[in-house]
């Protein structure tokens, strides 16, 4: 899409915005609304974590609200009298009684030294596992932080990046319609930039050189005429002068001042 | 003839959009016709509170009466009134409780009115909104011109004002859209009107190398005008300028001047001037690329008219109808409604842009075209005249819609007022139907009330003139916060 061109007063104002809307269409290539825009940012940037937001102390937090207590125990504890008690006095204080003549009928000793030793086991397995599950949960927690980090880190560095590029990209957009504008204005001005780059050739001097030459005739073909044209200026063997060629034909002769370029020139910048 | 001018607060130092307004139609009024102002003590448009002497005393010349306003406002009481009007079933005493909330409740001037009525010609009341104006017109409504000052917020939704704008001799609105609106809501055709507006004191001569010798401005800049508020968009305006100036390191400055209710970024390239003098005002306007108006609601921005007078363009937000339609038919700005619209229609305005020079001409000749004083001026003096014809011709006003009574006053039956405004057609008017292609300012007088169109093209509003073209608006509107 071109750049915006107004040709008169009579503005269109809606055409405008439509021209203008195009361009970002085009720039953009999927016409999101900006609303839809802020919706896909803000549902990227919930995903990350501001670094600024987590702490060095973030495991001690993690650990303080979760306290590494031992669950409930399910061990039980057997000792030499765990057989006859009873929360009741009478009945503890019958079996306590009877106590000798159970131990006359049968021997309790090795069943309760053996449960008294698998309750001892149980309780070091437990503490063990215990210590193991705390172990790697700091190991896990330590292992998410460092990869939250460094996500985040890479996330906001993508996202510079991208804004970098945008911004360069915005910048190129920019520095290349002005120089657009630029060169429709300058356009305008051949004769005087031909004038001014050449103060020293005139109709009875040498040129230059060949490269001079060439470049004469190129210019001469940009503005429309053969280089047989020149007649006798090619004639006598000299370059064709600046001068009398814009004599030639004054009436196409552009103006010199962007200002004599009319209100609709000025209007084009 | 003799005009009283009715309005909330009057005073030469006095600058709310409405009150400058009114001072400036009482002061060009003054040379045509005998000009006496009515209005409160009040400076302060949240509080009312009585700051200035009671009684008669003169502003440049025009005799203004003021009178005690008796209670300040409670805002929270406000706030309360407003939540049930605006956005529950509500009835009309609760209405009639939000207006005598919002104030400037002022019963010695609507008595003033009433009794000294017969003195006068015409009242002319400016915005309706508040108490003055709606009990003022009610007792003088067969010399009441109202000039609205509407905005498309929930109180023009309000099922007390429509009784007034049917019942007053005629009504002088801002604009094109808020003719729309009050015609969609009130049904008022009948009520002989016109779109006037305000012009503007913008001097002769201006220094834009003077504003930036005293403020070290150098480099070309956008300006801004009015409160730095969220209300008016800044907040919006903030963050697109902030991304645009991130991604355009030689682009423009942005210049606030106004005082400021929100926090101002610190930013390298946004610099706030605070209250300046009107001098300096219009060389910044002069000094500047153009100017943008970031404000949602406006009924008329004064400021907006002002930089045309001065050939300058303008930046609005089109989700703002009055300012998108002005500056579509004036062909004088552009508008944005978001982010990549605000960069590109900054570009395109900047004095080096394509289309600075043929918009700042055109707001130019649009200025001088409609909003010139001897055009406002006479806008005025012919619907006066017109209206002395009708009373001649006995066609005057006899009757005003009577409130209900005691009993239907506190039926809860109305619907929410949000609601009401938000069923009206919404977006610019692009094309006013009435007006001659050349020149839409001549049409006001001669228009005659004109038939609804019998089949509207959608989204044409609901009593709006046949033919009135509404566009179709992008994106969200934001609610107002209330203030």
């Amino acid at each position: 899409m071109g750049d915006l061109t107004v040709r008169s007063d009579s503005v269109d104002v809606e055409q405008i915005m439509r021209q203008i809307r195009a361009r970002i269409r085009e720039k953009r290539g999927i016409d999101y609304t900006e609303e839809e825009i802020r919706q896909l940012a803000s549902v990227k940037l919930e995903k990350f974590l501001e670094p600024g937001s987590i702490r060095s102390d973030l495991l001690q937090e993690f650990q303080r609200r979760q306290p590494p207590e031992p669950p409930p125990s399910i061990n039980y504890s057997f000792e030499e009298d765990t057989i006859f008690a009873s929360h009741r006095s009478l009945i503890r204080w019958l079996r306590g009684l009877f106590r000798p003549l159970l131990k006359l009928l049968f021997n309790p000793g090795p069943i309760v030294h053996v449960l008294n030793q698998q309750s001892r086991m149980n309780a070091q397995f437990e503490a063990r596992l215990f210590e193991l599950e705390r172990k790697r949960g700091e190991l896990y927690f330590e292992l998410m932080h460092n990869l939250v980090l460094e996500l985040t880190k890479l996330g906001i560095e993508v996202k510079n990046l991208k804004m970098r590029v945008e911004s360069l990209s915005s910048r190129l957009d920019f520095d290349e319609r002005r120089a657009r504008a630029l060169e429709g204005v300058v356009q305008y001005k051949p004769g005087v930039d031909a004038a001014q780059s050449l103060p020293s050739a005139g109709p009875g001097q040498e040129p230059e050189g060949h490269e001079e030459r060439r470049r004469r005739r190129r210019r001469r073909r940009r503005r429309g005429g053969a280089p047989g044209e020149s007649g006798s200026a090619a004639g006598t063997g000299g370059a064709p002068a600046p001068a009398p060629e814009g004599a030639e034909n004054p009436a196409h002769q552009p103006p010199a001042d962007p200002a004599e370029a009319g209100p609709e020139d000025d209007q084009d910048r | 003839m003799k005009l009283g001018i009715v309005v909330q607060r009057y005073g030469p130092d006095i600058n709310g959009g409405a009150e400058l307004h009114a001072r400036f139609v009482a002061e060009h009024l003054a040379r045509h016709h005998e000009v006496e102002v009515l209005t409160t003590c009040a400076r302060d448009y949240v509080s009312w509170k009585n700051e200035l002497e009671s009684g008669l005393t003169s502003v440049n010349g025009v005799p203004v009466r003021r009178f005690r306003v008796r209670r300040e406002r409670d805002p929270d009481d406000f706030g309360r009134r407003s939540t049930r009007v605006f956005e529950r079933r509500h009835s009309v005493a609760d209405e009639l409780g939000w207006l005598e909330s919002e104030g400037p409740s002022s019963p010695e001037l609507i008595r003033h009115i009433r009794s000294h009525a017969p003195s006068f010609d015409y009242f002319v009341f400016f915005s309706y909104r508040y108490h003055h104006a709606y009990h003022g017109a009610r007792a003088a409504y067969s010399k009441a011109v109202l000039v609205p000052t509407a905005e498309r917020d929930p109180a023009v939704g309000i099922s007390l004002f429509g009784p007034v704008f049917r019942g007053v001799r005629a009504i002088m609105y801002n604009s094109l859209e808020e003719r729309a609106l009050i015609t969609g809501i009130a049904n008022n055709e009948r009520v002989p009107s016109a779109v006037v507006g305000v012009g503007s004191e913008v001097p002769s001569r201006t220094d834009p190398q003077r504003f930036r010798r005293k403020f070290r401005i150098d480099g070309p800049f956008a300006v801004y005008i009015g409160r730095v508020d969220e209300n008016k968009g800044c907040r919006e305006l903030f963050e697109y300028f902030e991304r645009y100036a991130a991604a355009h390191p030689n682009g423009l400055m942005l210049v606030l001047i106004g005082g400021a209710v929100m926090p101002v970024p610190a930013h390298p390239r946004v610099r706030h001037l605070g209250f300046v003098p009107d001098e300096d005002k219009f060389d910044a306007l002069t000094a500047a690329d153009l100017l943008i108006m970031p404000s949602y609601f406006e009924s008329l921005s004064m400021v907006v008219l002002e930089a045309w007078a001065l050939g300058r363009p303008v930046l609005v937000n089109g989700r703002c109808d009055v300012l998108r339609g002005q500056v579509v038919r004036s062909g004088a700005g552009l508008y944005y409604d978001t982010y990549e619209d605000f960069v590109e229609t900054l570009y395109a305005l900047e004095a080096s842009g394509p289309l600075n020079g043929p918009l700042g001409r055109n707001g130019l000749a649009y200025y001088s075209r409609h909003y010139d004083w001897p055009v406002v001026e006479g806008k005025y003096l012919t619907m006066l005249d017109r209206l002395r014809q009708e009373e001649a011709a006995g066609l005057g006003r006899d009757t005003l819609e009577p409130l209900p009574g005691w009993l239907a006053r506190r039926r809860a039956i109305l619907p929410p007022a949000r609601q009401i405004v938000e069923a009206q057609p919404a977006g610019p008017v692009l094309r006013d139907p009435a007006a001659r292609p050349d020149d839409e300012s001549r049409h006001w007088a001669q228009r005659a009330p004109e038939p609804r169109a019998a089949t509207p093209h959608p989204p044409v509003a609901r009593g709006a003139p046949p033919g009135t073209q509404f566009a179709p608006r992008r994106g969200r509107r934001p609610r107002r916060r209330p203030s």
